[in-house]
């Protein structure tokens, strides 16, 4: 009789079934018997120095490899410390699967360690949340959540695996794996509104398409390809939707970053919005009143949200696209591409100049355009920060899927998840360059995660745009309650470089342009994490700065 | 002229809402905001100054603008400002009649206030 462990029939069902390969942790008592099993069928554990960056790196993960990511923590602080990332995966819809440990069911209420209810603090930010209390039970719950992470709009699940199931054992023979399965049901709409969809398509003279996170966890790019080429709709791809296409595409926007959206919708006659919600980034209702909508969204109750839409078309973005493009006209709107591309450039004349002119102090733009200039559009960019992530997004450029990535400009809008993107973005690519741009005071956040980078080979380029304040926050204060008031918004000059030269990684100091590209050759160079800590002008106030102030301001 | 003209009553009309125009003195009422309205050879220039509901603006150009609305000659500004589309801005600046300069996030905002006392 061959005996099992509950924690090695969670492994080994991920391994087998799932196809798990890489689980993002830190260690704990509760959760040690799970941990063995990992190792036991050749899972690979990578182990962070605080929780909420193997939460952070599990949600890039399902981001680059576009299936579910894997973080396990333990009981109590380790649960705790996990909620922000868990929270940041619930609000941008990512198919993140949570295994947490907890105090043993045979402890309830004995004031055990590490005894809290984690189910009912996590269930506000989860889809599925639950406990697993019997040993051959394990395969079905596992089963459950991934199935849970990934049906309909994707989100994250919670299973809590107590020590009284992990740490026994029982008969492997008695035990059976639910059979995994890819269901052929979709969710389609009717198709009157499909053809619906199609006249206002056809007939559009000033269109638009937005592309938001949908669109990437679709994982259709040649179905969006065909659509969108046969509609010739100019395009943006936002959130985690960006690089479904490459920002170079003809028809792409993204080099404008949201100041074409923001100046080109407004003016559309035809929007088609596909995988994107109307948050407040997004100015919900107010950014395009005129238009007709014809909105494409997993989750049926999200097309009419925040405001009515002409057409409703409820299913995966892909498999619409699909349908869709049958049933449209090829079209040419090249007149119209030209006047969009015109009018958004007219609007960022400055930016563009500070790009392209050698500036003293460095202006964050410039910086971004050096990376550029350096590194290229064949790597992963990420960036991290207020204003920071507004630079990166509008900065960089990319040709591969989701290239370009700002997590902390999600809705949660949770600082400190860049390292860990980042993280996840080169054990995911480990062939490209992967920059991240991070603010300095986002930096503190998981900055000893370049010990992780250190100990697990992984060789980020870091590029801080220091400021040496939190600089959206400070820059809100000048406009709200003046400039002699600013409150807990500054920072001092920090060495951070050398924080990471002390882990094991490489650093470097900038302070002159001209060193910057240097800078970031001898960081790749080193082929070890790095950090090159550069000093920007700290008066620069990024749009976004403006749009987060007038957001809150308006009471 | 009629560019200069125009600028200057824009100014006086703006004054005038931020004491009367009740939509008007809502939206400005935070903003600390220095909107350029000017032609590409700076001859002819007025900078419009928000702060914190007060309304004041002065002639010719000015560098320290948060954004400014570069017209490429005084015709073209007088036919943006004076038309009643909506994308008129939006045209003139596919057409190089019209750049912005500084944050366009500002221009932007210019243009929904001044819509509110048309």
């Amino acid at each position: 009789m061959a005996e099992i462990f509950g924690g090695h029939i969670a492994a080994k069902y991920m391994k087998e079934v799932e196809g798990v390969d890489t689980v993002f942790t830190l260690s704990g008592g509760h959760i040690e018997n799970l941990l063995d099993g990992f190792n036991q069928y050749g899972v690979r554990l990578v182990d962070v120095r605080h929780e909420q960056a193997a939460a952070m790196m599990a949600h890039g993960w399902s981001i680059y490899k576009n299936k579910p990511g894997v973080c396990l923590v333990t009981a109590g602080p380790g649960f705790t410390n996990a909620v922000s990332g868990i929270a940041n995966a619930f609000l941008d819809a990512a198919p993140l699967v949570v295994l947490c440990g907890r105090h043993p069911l045979r402890d309830d209420n004995t004031l055990a360690l590490q005894e809290i209810n984690q189910i009912d603090m996590v269930k506000p930010i989860t889809k599925w949340q639950a406990t697993c209390y019997d040993i051959a039970r394990i395969p079905e719950y596992l089963a459950t959540a991934f199935r849970q992470a990934v049906t309909g709009r994707p989100g994250p699940v919670f299973l809590e695996l107590p020590p009284d199931i992990l740490f026994v054992s029982m008969d492997e023979k008695n035990l059976v794996f639910p059979e995994k399965r890819t269901h052929r049901t979709r969710v389609l709409p009717h198709e009157s509104e499909l053809k619906a969809a199609a006249h206002l398509i056809d007939n559009a003279k000033k269109p638009l398409f937005i592309g938001g996170s949908g669109v990437g966890f679709s994982n259709q790019d040649d179905a969006f390809k065909q659509f969108i080429e046969k509609i010739g709709f100019p395009f943006a791809l936002l959130n985690n939707g960006r690089g479904a296409l490459p920002d170079s595409h003809a028809l792409c926007m993204n080099d404008g970053g949201f100041t074409a959206v923001a100046a080109v919708a407004p003016q559309a006659d035809v929007i088609i919005a596909a995988g994107i919600r109307f948050s407040w980034v997004m100015q919900a209702t107010k950014l395009f009143p005129q238009a007709k909508v014809i909105r494409i969204d997993i989750d049926p109750a999200e097309l009419d949200n925040m405001r009515t839409s002409q057409v409703g078309l409820a299913g995966d973005c892909g498999d619409i696209f699909e349908r869709l493009t049958p049933l449209v006209k090829k079209a040419d709107h090249s007149p119209w591409i030209e006047t969009v591309k015109n009018a958004y450039q007219a609007m960022l004349v400055t930016e563009t100049e500070q790009k392209n002119t050698v500036s003293d102090p460095i202006l964050p733009l410039r910086l971004t355009q050096q990376i550029m200039t350096e590194i290229g559009t064949d790597a992963y960019y990420i960036s991290d920060g207020g204003d920071t992530s507004y630079y990166g997004m509008t900065g960089f450029m990319s040709d591969h899927r989701a290239g370009v990535l700002a997590p902390a400009g999600s809705l949660l809008g949770c600082l400190g998840t860049g390292i860990p993107f980042a993280m996840a973005a080169k054990l995911a690519n480990p062939g490209k360059p992967v920059i991240l741009l991070h603010g300095d005071g986002s930096f503190g956040m998981n900055c000893m995660e370049f010990d992780t980078m250190v100990r697990h080979n992984i060789p980020v380029v870091c590029v801080i745009n220091n400021d040496c304040a939190w600089g959206m926050i400070k820059h809100s204060q000048e406009m709200s309650i003046g400039h002699d008031r600013c409150t807990c918004s500054e920072l001092e000059l920090r060495h951070y470089e050398k924080i990471v030269e002390e882990l094991g990684g490489y650093g470097e100091f900038v302070k002159k342009d001209d060193d910057i590209i240097p800078a970031i050759k001898r960081a790749v160079d080193s082929g070890k994490p790095a950090c090159i800590n550069v000093i920007t002008d700290p008066t620069v106030v990024s749009p976004a700065t403006a749009m987060f102030y007038q957001n809150l301001s308006d009471f | 002229m009629k560019f200069t003209l125009l600028l200057f009553g824009l100014a006086q009309l703006l004054k005038i809402a931020s004491h009367l125009n009740k939509a008007f003195k809502h939206a400005v009422r935070k903003a600390q905001v220095r909107i350029l309205i000017t032609t590409r050879d700076r001859e002819r220039a007025r900078l419009f100054t928000f702060d914190r509901g007060k309304v004041s603006s002065c002639g010719g150009f000015h560098n320290d603008y948060d954004a400014a609305l570069v017209f490429k000659n005084a015709g073209i500004g007088f036919k943006v400002l004076t038309s009643s589309k909506a994308d008129a801005s939006f045209n003139a600046a596919a057409d190089g009649g019209l750049c912005i300069r500084g944050m366009s996030f500002y221009a932007k905002w210019f243009q929904d206030v001044t819509q509110l006392i048309r």
